[in-house]
């Protein structure tokens, strides 16, 4: 029944090699708006260099790229992001060092009303309010937001960098081992956060090697081994063991 | 009632955690601290030496100070990148010497001194700032890290200086421009207060504009900064650019004061920025720092410094009681409960 709607991100034919090492090879797929999709596979499979392409730190060899319809070519991230994609790195969204509203304002600053504003002079206070209550809206409680990255926890970390993403997506989050490092309640946590987004009508690429939490929260799984896409199913058609077993290919192997 | 009693306790010790808090805080604060510490040091050395206390002094001292502040202003924005630049220190005397020889030039074709020594500053900045650029091109194209990169500017500045003023001679004299350099509002000098200006106005773009922010973030981490859309490189080369152009002008500080150029001026102040911003709280890590600390840092040094020689300690001490100095600030910070990781 998602089918019949248009697909508001698509990849058609993606491959990239580094030297003689083909990282993706003829990779396509559609995803559409309020849809979770799970990308797992193994070290090496390809799951950052296609993320890489998407969010456009770099670019693919060949293939086509469309947002909402549109072919689109990324000469840097800053690109992708204006198209409306959101991208959480593993472990290196934040600066630590800054305030939580500036984190999350990070590239987008609120400027000063007038002359000041023009001058590039940001509104430091209106940004504190306004992130802490655009967090609150996706469920994520943190403390004042005038606290320092380093001053939260592991997992209000990861909580402050996922609301950002969410808060600034207009089409597609990517989520890079979101839950990595983080205890069970925490982990919790970010997939209700993933919950939200989805409610938003963001399509959400979720990227993990915990499988019990991919099966836990994606409408859809993308296996990629060796750089080619082997199976993009339901969710419901897998289980802990089959989806471990694509991954291997060992499933294939024993057919 | 015996129910309401046992809220008050607990309300009393949320207080008292509340102030001890406060306290902590306080006490964690690099500024206050700072403050304190320029403070008892005054207050050491005018209770030894009373001519200390003398508006001529506090002249010296703010004319002093103002050597080291635009160095340690660029030194700040730097550090607080995440970079650090080495090469200010001969960029200071480097640039004099062309402001020097620009000033001779427009002298021997008779212009009036006040455009001379305009015209001495913008070769003083450009000099600067071409020695920034030189920086930036080695950090952002050629890919060294930075303490490399500024080694190598520090080391043919400083050559180039000693070439271009053929040896230790002082070059391009003007007995104009010391003329100009006591002439001032009370105790500040107007190139005083020049510095001053700038000084004020880059402390305020570091904490209040995107620029600045933008500094912090690429400081703290690049790669979020480049996530986040930020054109680290553009910014990274801006602010050695920026370096430059300090260096150049604190050039063109000295050569006033001095009136004339020479190819020691400057020569290892680099070290005395670095000092002043290290002791002002700034990580060298970057991501950290404040221009109000490094501010107080570079007064603590100059206070030092000057006043050694008020209490007849022999200058060759001074780089002694500034490392002792250097240690106190580092380990203040380890001490500093900033970092839950």
């Amino acid at each position: 029944m998602t089918t019949e709607k248009n697909p508001v991100f698509e990849l058609r034919n993606i491959s990239k090699s580094y030297g003689s090492v083909q990282a993706l090879s003829d990779v396509s797929f559609k995803a559409y708006a309020g849809e979770v999709i799970g990308l797992v596979g193994d070290n090496g499979a390809g799951k950052s260099s296609l993320i890489k392409t998407i969010s456009g730190v770099h670019n693919a060899d060949s293939g086509q790229l469309f947002v909402d319809g549109i072919e689109r070519h990324w000469k840097s991230p800053h690109d992708s992001m204006e198209a409306g994609i959101e991208t959480l790195y593993q472990d290196s969204g934040l600066a630590p060092d800054l305030t939580i509203g500036s984190n999350i304002f990070l590239g987008r600053e609120k400027k000063r009303k007038g002359i000041l504003g023009k001058l590039g002079f940001v509104d430091q206070k209106a940004m504190e309010q306004e992130a802490l209550a655009e967090l609150q809206k996706v469920g994520i409680t943190v403390p004042a937001s005038k606290r320092t990255v380093t001053q939260l926890s592991g997992g209000q970390r990861q909580a402050v960098a996922i609301g950002r993403a969410v808060l600034w997506a207009k089409h597609v989050i990517i989520l890079d081992e979101p839950t990595n490092h983080l205890g069970a309640r925490q982990s919790q946590e970010v997939l209700k956060v993933i919950e939200a987004a989805k409610e938003q009508g963001l399509c959400v690429l979720f990227i993990s090697h915990t499988l019990p939490h991919v099966l836990q929260v994606t409408d859809r799984i993308i296996v990629l081994r060796l750089g080619r896409i082997v199976r993009d199913s339901p969710t419901s058609e897998y289980t802990v063991e089959s989806l471990l077993g694509t991954i291997t290919g060992l499933a294939e192997a024993q057919k | 009632m015996s129910t309401t009693t046992p809220t008050e306790p607990a309300l009393e010790a949320t207080q008292q955690s509340k102030a001890s808090s406060w306290l902590r805080n306080l006490v964690s604060n690099q500024q206050f601290i700072l403050l304190i510490v320029l403070a008892l040091l005054i207050t050491f050395f005018a209770e030894r030496n009373s001519l200390f206390f003398r508006t001529q002094e506090f002249g010296n001292l703010i004319s002093d100070f103002c050597g080291l502040a635009l160095l340690a202003v660029a030194e700040t924005y730097v550090i607080s990148s995440g970079g650090i630049d080495l090469s200010v220190g001969s960029t200071v005397a480097f640039s004099g010497i062309c402001g020097a020889y620009t000033v001779q030039y427009f002298m021997e074709h008779h212009m009036n001194q006040t455009g001379v020594l305009l015209l001495g500053t913008l070769a003083c900045a450009l000099t600067g700032g071409f020695v920034g650029s030189v920086n930036a091109f080695l950090i952002t194209k050629v890919k060294l890290v930075p303490f490399v990169a500024t080694l190598v500017t520090l080391s043919s500045g400083a050559g180039l200086a000693l070439v271009f003023a053929k040896g230790g001679q002082e070059v391009g004299l003007d007995p104009g421009a010391v003329t100009f350099s006591a002439e001032g509002l009370g105790m500040f000098a107007w190139i005083s207060i020049i510095v001053i200006v700038i000084t004020l106005v880059l402390g305020l773009v570091l904490h209040n504009t995107r620029y600045g922010r933008y500094n912090f973030a690429i400081g703290s981490n690049d790669f979020a900064a480049r996530a986040a859309g930020i054109n680290v490189k553009r910014h990274v080369a801006s602010v050695y650019v920026l370096s430059g152009v300090l260096a150049g002008l604190t050039g063109m500080f000295f050569y006033i004061k001095g009136g004339g150029g020479a190819a020691t001026t400057g020569i290892g102040e680099e070290l005395n920025a670095i000092a002043a911003v290290v002791i002002g709280g700034a990580s060298l890590q970057g991501g950290v720092g404040r221009m109000s600390g490094t501010v107080l840092g570079a007064m603590i040094l100059t206070v030092v410094v000057d006043g050694l020689i008020f209490i007849n300690v022999a200058p060759t001490w001074n780089q002694v009681v500034v490392a002792a100095f250097i240690a106190l600030a580092a380990t203040l910070q380890t001490i500093r409960p900033q970092s839950r990781s």
